[in-house]
């Protein structure tokens, strides 16, 4: 056999290859198991010692020519291939996809958990209790005895029907009565926020049926009002994200604390908006005040040894302000409008 | 509770003005809720006098005005049609602000003629709502005048806001006590003149019926021979400058002496009463007409005043129509009462009633002030309506022992954190009337006024002390947190799932679902769809709308997605995190997810039709991401009439509800939303094992090196073949090799069965230790094949 003959016809078949498949068929034909070019070096084994030198020699020089021109043929044929398809593919990158957004996480849920972390960070833990309440934790136990007119100040919710006691249950109309139900059930020192859904039968653009409230609890041996306003200028600070906050603490009547107080914080209106923090005018911003000693002794703990101080707010209410929303109702109806603009997407919360 | 400036000077003698008092007031705690002092706002504005006046050059309904504000001449352009030469009314300069129209006058043209000011109306001056024409005044006022003097309108009026404990505040003179007390000026005396009685006795005497009413006790007198006409001017005057219509001097005084000195009194036309009056408990449906122009129907928590034939009034409340003083009254008969507070509160919330009367009684009188209040009275009808007084008749007891409190001044720096001076706390004491009966360094006995019903103990005297002081002292002290704190955050249940909520908002919403946040309560109509329990329905909701605690938030949700679909919203996806209630005493915090998508349009981006397999896909991605596998929990058909009942199921963990979900059932659906189908799931995330979310065990990461193998098999089982059993039963055969089971293929064919299915799943067999044999794979098969044919009835295809 003639090796230049045998990789002349190989090259001349590999010239006229155009793909892949065709390529490995003479890498097969010539180079396989019983190609062509293996068998002239099985035929090895035939000659002398002298003829195998010398034909051995340009039989394996055919080999390594072949391969590599296989092998670069198949390079080309690949990049040929490539190509072709490169330019059949092009797709019409500017039709417009359709708008899609991720979902909205609802500015109460933020709020709640920017509460949650600043008096976290001051040492307070979340208690909760139930929207459904007796009238026994939501009034009686809170120093609100029937027939008192401070019940003349939230419209209460009542459902049909009677708890043991034959008191109508309640909607909770604040979240105090969480304090009754730690309390009752817990050693002092207690220190427990407790963030919930609260109710009253009122309705318009500042007052929904249903809203949500925090309610904040310090029993130890020592809190004083001084703690009490500490805490809760700190939070204001923290929450607001204004650092000269100006606030004033004035008295105030609340059954279940005593002396009471509300914070206001100062605010102007410039450009037709709310700026918080400064100004000659005030907002109400929550009430508060020492833990009044006959509600620590209904819930069984001894006033003359521990002391302190509570505090609820409004949770829609200090969003609103934070945000410069103006209408409650549009936190419950859900509005996927009002949503979209007004709900943080991932990236903000 | 409204007075102006000038009757509070009628008790306080202040240099003051009207704003630094409002202040006051609300730094004391009678919060400031308005003040209208209109020389404030109305101070500028000066009478002139339109001197001549001709018709605009270029406008038919506008004059040119000559206009002298005393000082200076203006041109003014008017279009008021009472215009006329030498008409006096108010002028307003250029740069005045015009409270009515919030408007800031410029210097400008009209129509081409310059305007230098306006003459206003009194819907301009904030005054009312009247437009027609320009305000007009006497001539006897001079040009230049300011508008305030002019118009009357230089007292100041304070309206404030009385918490239900300061019922001595529900009187012009207790706030001037108060005022009094915090240094703003000093209590002037009150002078009441005392009128004796001629030789002649009451013909009316008072009874009070042993039947547990709310009168403790009362006085009565009787006046013969009045004439009840308009009252004295500065009476008029006084009580129509806080909003309250005189009527004839008779209502006026009782009026005024209730809001003068918090001291509610009634007078009945004796000629209209029948024998004597009685206190006592209402009989059960008996009715009366009262001054309120209405008829109450009453009951027996109502005390009542009744005489031999009628009901004279709602006691402490409201007064009768029949015996009610007019300017034909000759004779009349006036009552000065003790209620008992709670008894008053009741009757009048239990009719609804609102008056002056209550609020006083409701929160307790002054008791030391009843035979005052008499005194007062009597003197004030003898003045001003002539007539003859009787001897003064009286029934029930005066239970009026005063309160004694053991205070020691250490207990204000421990509630309130500083130190103040005992001689300062008594001396704030004193200025509100206590009196100090003992003292020493550390203690004293204090007496309360008479008029302090709402002071019984240590802790009232220290926010009286502080109230004054000023809260504005009060040191801020640092908050911190301890480490006992800190662990016991971190180990706290609630902080834990509250954590937990975050995490579940953020993963649904890049599922792209929309949180919403709907009211606890549903309509009648969803709570009867969703089959909620009798025991939520609300006694006095605001509306049907909301009438029941919901027992599911789907018909919320229903409501919210078709409320959205009409402004255009064809795919939504929505979850609420909240309450839920099965019966009275049973509320879960639950996730609720609702979803539905209408077919879209765009064929080049094609979006998917929301179904089950979306919302399991969710779900499962969901739980996996709180570290939990769906498959490890049982799952079942739901049975659940919310649902459809061929595509939802419910996920249990032993008796916990983990999760229902599936499409909603067609009759509900249709009822709320116009869609083809609606999904939506209940995820009961406090019934999932908190821990297992919190604790998860690190196991250190070994990843096998040896080569894995993977191998599909199909089998055909029954039809209601439970495949959630089928995974977990492969997934243990071994524990070792068997690393993944994937099910990807079922089909439903006559051929094999109607009652059967062809489930194919693809297992992966890897071992940590070697490259296993063939021999070895061969084995896992086998005892798959085995255990898959035998457990659950199964035949191995092909």
């Amino acid at each position: 056999m003639d090796v230049s003959k045998v990789l002349k016809e190989a090259l001349v078949e590999l010239e006229s290859t155009d793909n892949e498949d065709s390529v490995q068929l003479i890498r097969v034909k010539y180079l396989g198991k019983k190609g062509l070019v293996t068998e002239l070096l099985k035929s090895l084994k035939d000659l002398t010692d002298e003829e195998k030198k010398h034909f051995g020699a340009s039989v394996n020089l055919a080999k390594e020519e072949l391969l590599g021109k296989i092998n670069s043929r198949s390079l080309e044929i690949n990049k040929t291939s490539i190509n072709e398809k490169l330019t059949k593919e092009s797709i019409d990158i500017t039709f417009p996809p359709p708008i899609s957004h991720l979902g909205k996480i609802h500015p109460i849920s933020k709020t709640y958990k920017e509460v949650i972390d600043i008096f976290g960070n001051m040492g307070f833990s979340v208690a909760e209790g139930p929207d459904i309440e007796t009238d026994f934790n939501n009034f009686t136990a809170l120093n609100i005895p029937e027939d008192h007119p401070a019940r003349e100040m939230q419209d209460t919710f009542y459902l049909d029907q009677k708890d043991e006691n034959n008191k109508p249950f309640v909607l909770r109309t604040h979240t105090s009565p969480v304090q009754i139900r730690t309390m009752m059930s817990s050693e002092p020192p207690i220190k427990i926020i407790a963030p919930g859904r609260t109710y009253r039968c009122d309705s318009d653009s500042t007052h929904s049926p249903m809203f949500h409230q925090m309610e904040g609890l310090l029993i130890n041996n020592d809190a004083n009002m001084g703690h009490l306003k500490g805490n809760l200028i700190n939070f204001c600070k923290d929450f607001f994200q204004i650092n000269n906050l100006k606030v004033r603490f004035r008295p105030s009547y609340f059954p279940f604390t005593e002396p009471s107080a509300e914070m206001d914080i100062a605010y102007s209106i410039v450009d037709n908006q709310i700026k918080l923090g400064e100004g000659d005018k005030w907002l109400e911003i929550l009430g508060c005040g020492m833990v009044n000693p006959k509600v620590i002794e209904n819930c069984k703990i001894d006033s003359s040894k521990f002391q302190g101080y509570a505090f609820g707010l409004g949770l829609d209410r200090i969003t609103m302000l934070k945000y410069g929303l103006t209408d409650i109702r549009s936190f419950f109806n859900g509005n996927n409008n009002w949503l979209k603009e007004n709900g943080f997407s991932l990236g903000r919360i | 509770m409204k007075f102006t400036y000038s009757w509070l000077s009628d008790h306080l003698d202040t240099k003051l003005d009207a704003s630094s008092i409002g202040e006051v007031l609300t730094n004391i705690g009678l919060e400031l809720e308005n003040l209208t002092d209109y020389s404030k706002t109305h101070g500028d504005f000066v009478v002139a006098s339109i001197v001549e006046f001709k018709k605009h050059p270029n406008a038919d309904r506008l004059n040119l005005c000559t206009v002298n504000d005393g000082s200076k001449i203006y041109q003014v352009v008017c279009g008021a049609h009472n215009v006329k030469k030498d008409f006096k009314g108010i002028f307003a300069k250029e740069g005045l602000y015009i409270p009515g129209i919030d408007l800031t006058l410029k210097k400008g043209k009209i129509r081409g003629e310059i305007s230098e000011g306006m003459m206003l109306s009194e819907r301009e001056l904030g005054l009312s709502d009247d437009h027609e024409g320009i305000i007009e005044l006497p001539q006897n006022i001079a040009d230049g005048t300011d508008a305030v003097t002019a118009l009357g309108l230089n007292d100041p009026v304070f309206e404030i806001a009385i918490t239900p404990n300061r019922g001595d505040c529900l009187s012009v003179r207790g706030i001037a006590r108060d005022l009094a007390a915090k240094g703003c000026g000093t209590l002037k005396d009150l002078k009441i003149e005392k009128i004796e009685s001629s030789n002649f006795k009451s013909p009316i005497s008072w009874f009070i019926k042993d039947d547990g009413n709310s009168c403790e006790y009362v006085l009565g007198r009787y006046f013969r021979n009045v004439s009840n006409h308009k009252s004295p001017e500065w009476l008029v005057k006084k009580l129509i400058s806080i909003g309250q219509r005189p009527i004839n001097a008779l209502a006026d005084i009782t009026n005024f002496i209730t809001i003068d000195q918090g001291r509610p009194l009634h007078v009945f036309d004796a000629d209209k009463i029948e024998g004597d009056l009685t206190m006592h408990l209402s009989k059960e449906g008996d009715k009366v007409d009262t001054l309120d122009n209405k008829n109450y129907k009453l009951s027996k928590i109502n005390t009542v005043i009744s005489d031999s034939k009628n009901i004279h009034g709602i006691a402490g409340v409201i007064g009768g129509l029949v015996s009610g003083c007019n300017e034909t009254t000759q004779n009349v008969f006036l009552e000065v009462a003790s209620f008992k507070p709670s008894g008053i509160a009741k009757s009048a919330r239990s009719l609804g009633i609102f008056s002056d009367a209550r609020q006083c009684f409701e929160r307790g009188i002054d008791k030391a002030f009843i035979q005052k209040g008499m005194d007062y009275a009597s003197s004030l009808i003898i003045e001003y309506c002539g007539g003859e007084a009787s001897t003064i008749v009286e029934a029930g007891n005066l239970n009026s022992n005063p309160v004694f409190i053991d205070y020691e001044f250490e207990k204000f720096t421990k509630v309130i954190g500083f130190n103040l001076d005992s001689s300062k706390q008594i001396k704030y004491l004193e200025n509100l009337g206590f009196k100090i009966l003992e003292q020493n360094k550390t203690n004293c006995a204090i007496e309360v006024p008479t008029w302090r019903n709402d002071i019984e103990s240590p802790i009232d005297i220290i926010e009286e002390i502080i109230r004054l002081h000023g809260f504005e002292h009060i040191k801020e002290e640092k908050v911190i947190s301890t480490n006992e704190e800190k662990i016991k955050i971190e180990n706290s249940f609630s902080n834990k799932k509250f954590k937990i909520y975050e995490r579940v908002k953020k993963i649904l919403a890049s599922e792209k679902y929309q949180e919403i946040i709907t009211f606890s309560f549903h309509s009648a109509f969803s709570h009867a769809s969703l089959k909620g329990d009798a025991s939520l329905k609300l006694s006095n909701a605001i509306s049907e709308e909301f009438g029941y605690m919901r027992n599911s938030m789907f018909g919320n949700h229903l409501n919210v997605l078709e409320e959205n679909r009409k402004k255009g919203f064809e795919q939504q996806s929505v979850f609420e995190i909240g309450p839920i209630y099965q019966d009275i005493n049973s509320q879960d915090n639950i996730l609720s997810m609702m979803a539905f998508s209408i077919k879209g349009i765009n064929t080049v981006f094609k979006s998917e039709i929301f179904a089950f397999n979306k919302l399991s896909t969710q779900i499962t991605m969901l739980l996996k991401e709180l570290n939990f596998d769906i498959q490890q929990f049982v799952i079942k058909r739901s049975e659940n009439s919310m649902f459809h009942p061929g595509k939802s199921a419910e996920l249990w963990q032993g008796k916990k509800l983990i999760a229902h979900y599936g499409a909603i059932h067609p009759f509900i659906v249709q009822e709320f939303i116009k869609a083809p189908e609606v999904y939506a799931a209940e995820i009961y995330l406090d019934n999932l094992p908190l821990d297992s979310i919190y604790n998860i065990k690190k196991v250190s990461f070994f990843e096998s090196s040896y080569p894995f193998s993977k191998k599909d098999f199909s089998f055909i089982f029954k039809k209601d073949q439970n495949l959630f059993e089928v995974y977990k039963t492969i997934l243990g055969i071994d524990k070792k090799l068997i690393q993944e089971v994937d099910f990807f293929d079922q089909f439903y064919s006559e051929e094999i069965g109607i009652d059967n299915k062809s489930i194919t799943f693809r297992i992966k067999i890897q071992s940590k230790e070697k490259t296993l044999e063939d021999k070895e794979l061969d084995d896992v098969f086998s005892r798959v094949i085995d255990t898959i044919t035998n457990k659950f009835d199964a035949q191995l295809r092909n």
